[in-house]
């Protein structure tokens, strides 16, 4: 991660005096280079401002609270029809191009050939049975990256009205409700109401993959003291659970913890992040 | 480790006293003497069963390989008469497919979780020594599938039950089920076997489907349920779901309790348990009536009918039995055995007067 | 709208074309499950760049570290050495012994040639590299590694040594209690079958 703490004093100075303030990207840092193997790809997603903060994640207890640094986050996760446009683009990511290295067999699974997905699936609903990596190289082609697992969570500590929610009995109730429906992942896009930072589809679609997803060190079985096994993890204390209540975070790190980076997932897709340098007035 | 501990425990504690009724089960005694069976052959798929049925005994079948092929699912399932709640399950039922392997089986554990589960699920059975019962090696993300080989070297019944984060949820929504490992040489054959598991539930309705109950949280860390129920199911074990027996025959329940937080008091109205393998291990206990199963615990109980009727199966913590649910039926059909149980008093002696 | 798409067909069609005729040169078919399809870029400990596909030909014991990890790296560390001294001196040249950063930002080529001379790991076949984040998180998924950031200077991370055949298939892997004879032992297979 790179610093720019003089960013962040200046953007937590102005959010507080934030509501109705008007965003000005002024220099979006662009993440890195363009692979040679990847073509860009003109998808414009619209992003949300997020100002970033601190803020104390469900997986630990002793590293305290993270600083997230201010970025900007696709508002929705990515459709059928964006990643059609990203595999028409670059055929290599087309199912049966795709190397076995970054996908499993079930990548792209309903769709009917390499350019079409499935008739009866909506083009405004996300995208699933993507591997990490597809989503990874989709973000690259849009000159985006995936959101840190940090990031993702800090916007997911806000409900409709606040932006740290996880105080409200009701807030992982209802996440946990949604998360128990099947089948939501074939509802469009940004239908649903958007949380206090304008973002859409935080739990009530799918699953998403973020860059870092693979930094849980607890296991899928999360009983065991395993990260306290210094022959298995160093430095490994840094992951047990403060917030035992939030069953919701609780569930996606279980997801998290539960996959690889090939693995392509029913109702697992992903939406693009980006660094930021903005000015809020 | 531990189970190996609490088997010789038990073993150094009951020798004299049990030594012929162990000698008569057969059982090998100590895990280490089933780690160097040796399982002959290429494995097989193993029978499963949903309750309140049981596979064939293992018999004198010699130690083998055997494949477990179990799905974990989310489905939407009736709790209670119309009632219908989002169930997770092994193989689609709860409790989940009754497995029946012998001492010093060779047990391959194919975990595949659906396609459309929306969470990460595993298995931990508590038959397997070795870390996390299995749960680590078969944690399956949607759509996966994950394997783990295990040498069952402890005879005994054992719960399993999936333990991904956050356990008590998984088996609050039914994931468990038995898994019987039978000594060498077999248990000793009875007339009617029959699989019958515990479980609380904890429910609220859901906000996103009318009428639908789900997991309720709140009232698990309570550990106050709104059911308890045998079988998942309100009336699972009622009307033309009883379990059956003749006079005369033998019955053998494999009761086990998923919990996830109840601890269960197994009775038998109007029954005296001839056997109980306390704990499900191997120490018998005779004429009991009412044993205790902890939740992640079981017992195998033995009695033979005598008297016809229908027998009633309860939690005796009572409110459990007739306030929330936990309650079945054994109907007994054959004559009657006044020797045993008449009606009415005693015949009035005739005065001598 | 359908200009675009049809555009992107085109240009679709293009690169497939250009794919296409870009493979004979190369080196013999890999795998699909290859590591040298990863086309990421990297710099080894004396500053040259390069790719994985530059590591092909040769067996790799491959491990993931950072040089200022106190606690378990330098244990991975001794491993590798371990490792790398039961080999048959005359096959060390079929084998490389890869060491790959978790910590780019301060794992300069200077810090890691530094860091090898220290170790006594300087013959050709320790190879030292490092990329950025993103490579090296795609690395890491690779391994199946998982690692965290957890301060300016100190990572969490699981402890594998993964072995990879010349063609670039991962055929085993060691996990915590790493088991250094299981290594050799496959290494051994692969590079005795060959030769």
């Amino acid at each position: 991660m790179k610093k720019y703490f003089g960013l962040v004093f200046i953007a937590l100075l102005i959010a507080c005096t934030k509501e109705q303030v008007t965003k000005q990207v002024m220099n979006d840092k662009i993440p890195q280079q363009l692979p040679d193997t990847l073509r860009k790809l003109n998808v414009n997603t619209k992003m949300a401002y997020i100002p970033g903060g601190e803020y104390k994640p469900f997986y630990s207890s002793d590293t305290g609270l993270v600083t997230v640094h201010p970025f900007l986050m696709d508002e929705r996760p990515i459709t059928n029809s964006e990643f059609l446009a990203f595999v028409k683009a670059n055929p290599q990511w087309q199912r049966s191009k795709i190397k076995q290295i970054y996908a499993d067999s079930s990548y792209l699974r309903t769709w009917l050939s390499d350019t079409t997905f499935a008739a009866d699936a909506l083009p405004d609903a996300p995208v699933c049975n993507v591997s990490w990596y597809a989503a990874n190289a989709f973000a690259q082609s849009v000159n985006k990256r995936l959101p840190t697992l940090d990031e993702w969570e800090f916007v997911a500590m806000a409900d409709r009205t606040s932006k740290d929610a996880r105080k409200k009995p009701e807030y992982s109730d209802a996440i946990i409700d949604l998360y128990l429906q099947k089948d939501r992942q074939f509802q469009p896009v940004a239908k649903s109401t958007p949380n206090y930072w304008g973002v859409y589809n935080m739990f009530d679609l799918i699953w998403e993959w973020t860059e870092d997803f693979n930094s849980v060190l607890t296991t899928g079985e999360s009983r065991g003291g395993k990260y306290e096994d210094k022959s298995l993890f160093c430095a490994g204390s840094a992951t047990t659970s403060t917030d035992l209540l939030n069953y919701a975070a609780f569930m996606r790190f279980s997801l998290r913890s539960s996959v690889k980076a090939h693995y392509t997932i029913a109702n697992l897709g992903f939406r693009c992040a980006r660094d930021t340098m903005i000015v809020k007035k | 480790m531990k189970l190996r501990f609490l088997t010789l425990s038990a073993i150094a504690m009951m020798t004299g006293l049990f030594a012929c009724k162990m000698a008569d089960n057969k059982q090998s005694g100590t895990s280490s003497d089933a780690v160097n069976i040796v399982a002959e052959g290429t494995p097989t798929v193993a029978e499963l069963t949903a309750a309140p049925k049981v596979p064939a005994p293992v018999g004198t079948r010699a130690a083998k390989k055997l494949i477990v092929n179990l799905e974990t699912t989310e489905i939407e399932g009736v709790i209670d008469d119309t009632i219908p709640y989002t169930f997770w399950t092994f193989n689609g039922t709860v409790p989940g497919s009754f497995i029946r392997v012998r001492e010093g089986d060779e047990v391959t554990l194919n975990l595949k979780n659906a396609a459309n589960s929306v969470l990460p699920h595993n298995i931990d059975l508590h038959a397997v020594t070795g870390p996390g019962g299995g749960a680590e090696a078969t944690t399956a993300a949607p759509g996966q599938e994950a394997s783990f080989t295990f040498k069952a070297i402890n005879p005994g019944l054992f719960v399993y039950h999936c333990a991904a984060p956050p356990v008590p949820m998984h088996i609050g929504n039914g994931m468990y089920g038995l898994i019987l490992v039978e000594p060498a040489g077999g248990l000793k054959p009875v007339d009617k076997e029959y699989y019958i598991m515990q479980g609380d539930f904890y429910t609220k309705a859901s906000t996103v489907k009318k009428g639908l109950l789900e997991f309720n949280n709140d009232k698990a860390v309570a550990e106050n349920p709104d059911y308890v129920l045998f079988n998942g199911k309100k009336g699972s074990l009622l009307g033309n779901n009883m379990i059956e027996a003749k006079v005369g025959e033998t019955v053998r329940l494999f009761v086990g309790n998923g919990g996830p937080n109840m601890t269960s008091s197994f009775h038998v109205i109007g029954e005296i348990f001839d056997n109980v393998y306390i704990e499900g291990g191997s120490t018998v206990s005779h004429n009991i009536q009412t044993t205790m199963i902890p939740a992640g615990g079981s017992a195998i109980v033995e009695f033979k009918c005598d008297v016809p009727g229908e027998y009633v199966l309860v939690d005796h913590s009572l409110s459990r039995a007739f306030n929330k649910g936990c309650i079945g039926k054994l109907k007994v059909t054959g004559d009657a055995n006044p020797k045993v149980f008449k009606k009415g008093g005693a015949e009035k002696q005739k005065s001598a007067y | 709208m359908r200009i675009i798409a049809f555009l992107l067909v085109l240009l679709g069609s293009i690169t497939a074309c250009k794919e296409k005729s870009a493979e004979p040169g190369e080196m013999p078919t890999l795998p699909s499950s290859s590591i040298f399809n990863l086309s990421s870029q990297w710099e080894n400990q004396n500053g040259d760049t390069l790719h994985l596909t530059d590591l092909q030909g040769k067996t790799l014991v491959v491990v993931m570290i950072y040089s200022s990890c106190k606690t378990a790296c330098p244990i991975l560390i001794a491993k590798m050495k371990q490792i790398e001294s039961k080999f048959d001196r005359k096959d060390i040249d079929k084998i490389s012994m890869v060491l790959v950063s978790i910590d780019p930002e301060t794992d300069t080529p200077e810090h890691l040639k530094a860091f090898a001379a220290k170790n006594g790991m300087d013959g050709n076949q320790w190879i030292f590299l490092r990329s950025d984040e993103n490579a090296t998180r795609e690395f890491a998924n690779v391994l199946a590694m998982k690692y965290k950031k957890i301060s300016p200077i100190d990572f969490s991370h699981s402890n594998i040594i993964s072995v990879f055949k010349p063609n670039g298939q991962l055929v085993k892997q060691e996990e915590g209690e790493i088991n250094i004879d299981n290594v050799v032992t496959t290494v051994n297979k692969i590079v005795k079958g060959n030769s």
